[in-house]
């Protein structure tokens, strides 16, 4: 995108009148060259984003434009839709199913989002400024979760979670067999289960995102604050956790948005059940566009998801950004 | 040609037949690909609606998948094809019926033939003959659902703890409802049942049979006889499938298609009957043909596409179908099992297809019923739902639908 940031009003006013040149002495008209301040904003820039705008136009911008279009329908996918207006997103906000769906999703942004930034910050506080051996081969390992896909992820969560996997087997192994449940097919532990499946995937991105963070905070405050007498609780607060809002924004933003948009990790893992108990609106969208022949039904949830996202992403970078100007 | 038979026994079968096939037609070539059923049911209809769809598709009976293939003329007719090769005296009108409809894919079970299938998939009791004998249960002694009942206590007690008598895996929410189908065979004609599913007038889910056979799931549960806390949340049926091969539980009430994979594990100690009838004398459970086989509208050579479908379905297929434990649709198979368990797995289909007792399964009666029961057995088995609750539910769901069939959109 730098090539069509314009140089802007700045730059016009401190433009140099236009040199008379000796032609222009000798009674011959000037010469008609533009002359142009470097950076200026030429037409020819557009050529430049061409590509990505189409790309972006094609596959993003279309398709939610579309899907926007279709929320006005009643549409099994293949006949003839019926325009119904707004019909679908009266279902949407007064079905109680669905309204449960946004709900889980709002559970998920604890584990998902939460949780992680929370670890990520302590285990990045610890790492940065402790003498621990080995950071680079934990950071990496920590990380690793992120790097597999949550189809994966979520296989071999079931079978981690599963009523004879590992997790149950520990528990009984030291004597808690009395707690050792189906965590995936229990109504009160499916939704939890899930989100720490969640936890575990984001928290190492926090860390690292951190970890870089606190390197470029600079090792002076550190020593002021210490001067000041300041135990490391208190050099947490007020020097880490401020220097870090901006990675914090960033952190909590993409964590969020993988909260509310989570659908793979709930279909493979759950496929929203038992009962309707870890039901997102991402597993609705798709239930109701293949299998339940509700298009216009599912492109509605899809686009009050769209909008919440956009909600929150925005709160987010609003709030925390602005504590950074400050 | 996309088939969506996964499993064992099933897929084996088509990948044999079809090189047979392409040995008989050499200069035919069939590119068969399978997915799962589950996310197939979601795809058919955009593969249809594609430019270049494939030839020859398995389909699912009822108005989610078939009605909607129907109604948007995806599929073709199949009358002249039946007549060439005689499926209408091969199959039971009961068989094709699964596979009528008007050409609008708004009445269902009458009409025009638009598939074929392979298979008899009947639902019934997998048994570990082992088990049963510590508890002193002879299968044959077993006549009717109360001696089954009985009998399940009996094994109960013989049982660890936290074995189930009834294994089942409900991770996906539709294994339960087979359980169920025998439950409420037990209690309620098969032709009521058919008729509710096929939306006939007046019809409703809210009966004292179905409630009783609810009440008693839930009585089975709470026994627990389907092994400890909610397990059976945490397995799909092939999971389940797998632990009852290896010798988990001492019974296992499902479809005919997991026989291979069972007899695979428990040999000789594998053995299958009918769930022994209520007070009607007559046996009901959940079954059907299995999926029907379609031809593209779209397909350039349906003559082709048929004569492929009667090799894989037809008498042809017969021989092929018994060797991989399965049972031809066909009346007129030119093969029969010769091993006990085989002979227990076909034995149980001609029952119910004697007694008239397919009863068809619940999810063909609107494209959001598997979603509304699974879900609703499932809440009721943890009890977080009553009887009444799932009653309402499903009839709510039922009535809806017929509404919207009625009003003619």
């Amino acid at each position: 995108m730098g090539v069509t940031a314009p140089t802007g009003v700045g730059d016009r006013g401190s433009r140099a009148p236009r040199p008379r040149s000796a032609v222009a002495a000798d009674g011959r008209a000037e010469p008609r060259v533009r002359v142009r301040a470097p950076g200026e904003p030429r037409r020819v820039a557009y050529l430049y984003v061409a590509p990505a705008m189409l790309f972006y136009a094609v596959f993003a911008f279309a398709p939610l434009i579309y899907t926007g279009w279709l929320s006005f329908f009643d549409w099994d996918g293949i006949t003839v839709g019926t325009w119904v207006g707004l019909d679908n997103y009266d279902r949407v906000l007064s079905d109680p199913a669905i309204r449960q769906s946004f709900v889980h999703s709002l559970v998920l942004i604890f584990f998902f989002a939460v949780l992680p930034c929370v670890l990520g910050l302590a285990l990045a506080s610890i790492v940065a400024h402790g003498r621990v051996r080995g950071v680079g081969f934990f950071r990496a390992v920590l990380f690793l979760p992120q790097t597999i896909a949550s189809v994966v992820v979520a296989i071999a969560f079931v079978w981690v979670y599963g009523p004879q996997g590992p997790l149950n087997e520990a528990l009984r192994a030291v004597g808690l067999g009395s707690l050792a449940r189906s965590w995936l097919g229990d109504f009160q532990f499916a939704l939890p289960a899930l989100g720490l499946v969640g936890t575990w995937v984001m928290f190492g991105l926090c860390m690292v995102l951190f970890l870089a963070g606190i390197q470029k905070i600079p090792l002076s405050l550190y020593e002021a604050a210490r001067v000041d007498g300041a135990g490391p609780v208190r050099e947490f607060f007020a020097v880490t956790l401020p220097g870090l809002r901006s990675e914090l924004a960033v952190a909590l933003t993409l964590t969020t948005i993988m909260a509310l948009r989570s659908f793979d990790l709930v279909y493979v893992a759950t496929n929203g059940g038992p009962g309707s108990s870890t039901t997102v609106p991402g597993v609705l969208v798709y239930r109701n566009a293949f299998s339940n022949g509700a298009v216009g039904l599912a492109a509605a949830v899809a686009v009050v998801l769209t909008l919440i996202i956009f909600a929150v992403a925005f709160v987010i970078t609003k709030v925390v950004d602005r504590d950074l100007s400050k | 040609m996309v088939s969506s038979e996964t499993g064992e026994g099933p897929k084996k079968a088509i990948v044999e037949m079809t090189k047979a096939f392409e040995q008989k037609y050499p200069n035919v070539t069939v590119k068969v690909s399978y997915r799962a059923f589950d996310s197939w049911i979601k795809q058919v209809k955009l593969s249809l609606a594609s430019k270049n769809p494939p030839d020859v598709v398995a389909g699912n009976q009822g108005y989610q998948v078939d009605g909607e293939l129907v109604k948007a003329g995806l599929i073709l007719p199949l009358t002249k094809y039946a007549k060439a090769y005689g499926w209408e005296q091969s199959f039971s009108p009961q068989s094709l019926q699964q596979f009528k409809w008007s050409p609008d894919g708004k009445t269902f079970g009458q009409g025009t033939l638009y598939g074929i299938a392979q298979s008899g998939q009947s639902t019934g009791v997998f048994a570990n003959t082992a088990k049963l004998q510590k508890a002193g249960v002879d299968p044959a002694q077993l006549k009717s659902f109360e001696d089954f009942d009985a009998a399940l206590a009996k094994i109960k007690a013989t049982l660890p703890a936290d074995e189930p008598v009834i294994m089942l895996g409900n991770k996906e929410q539709y294994e339960a409802l087979h359980v169920w189908g025998m439950l409420q065979g037990a209690y309620t004609p098969a032709q009521e049942v058919r008729d509710w599913i096929f939306h006939r007038s007046g019809k409703t889910f809210d009966t004292p049979g179905n409630r009783q056979a609810l009440a008693k799931f839930k009585e089975w549960n709470d026994k627990g006889y389907l092994g400890r806390g909610d397990d059976y949340n945490g397995r799909g049926e092939q999971d389940a499938a797998t632990l009852f091969a290896r010798g988990q539980g001492a019974s296992m009430l499902a479809g005919n298609w997991n026989a291979q994979t069972i007899l695979d594990g428990l040999k000789d100690k594998a053995a299958f009957f009918d769930m022994p009838a209520g007070k009607s004398g007559k046996v009901a459970a959940i079954g059907s043909a299995s999926v029907p086989i379609h031809i593209a509208s779209k397909s350039k050579q349906p003559d082709l596409a048929a004569a492929y479908i009667d090799w894989i379905a037809g008498k042809p297929a017969s021989p092929t179908l018994v060797n991989t434990t399965q049972v031809p649709a066909i009346l007129d198979a030119t093969a029969k099992p010769t091993q006990k368990f085989g002979q227990e797995v076909a034995g149980g289909w001609e029952k119910l297809i004697a007694d008239g007792g397919l009863t068809f399964f619940h999810d063909w009666s609107s494209p959001t019923m598997l979603e509304t029961i699974g879900q609703s057995f499932q809440e009721m088995l943890a009890g977080k739902a009553s009887v009444d609750d799932v009653v309402s539910r499903i009839q709510k769901d039922w009535a809806d639908y017929d509404s919207q069939l009625k009003s003619g959109n």
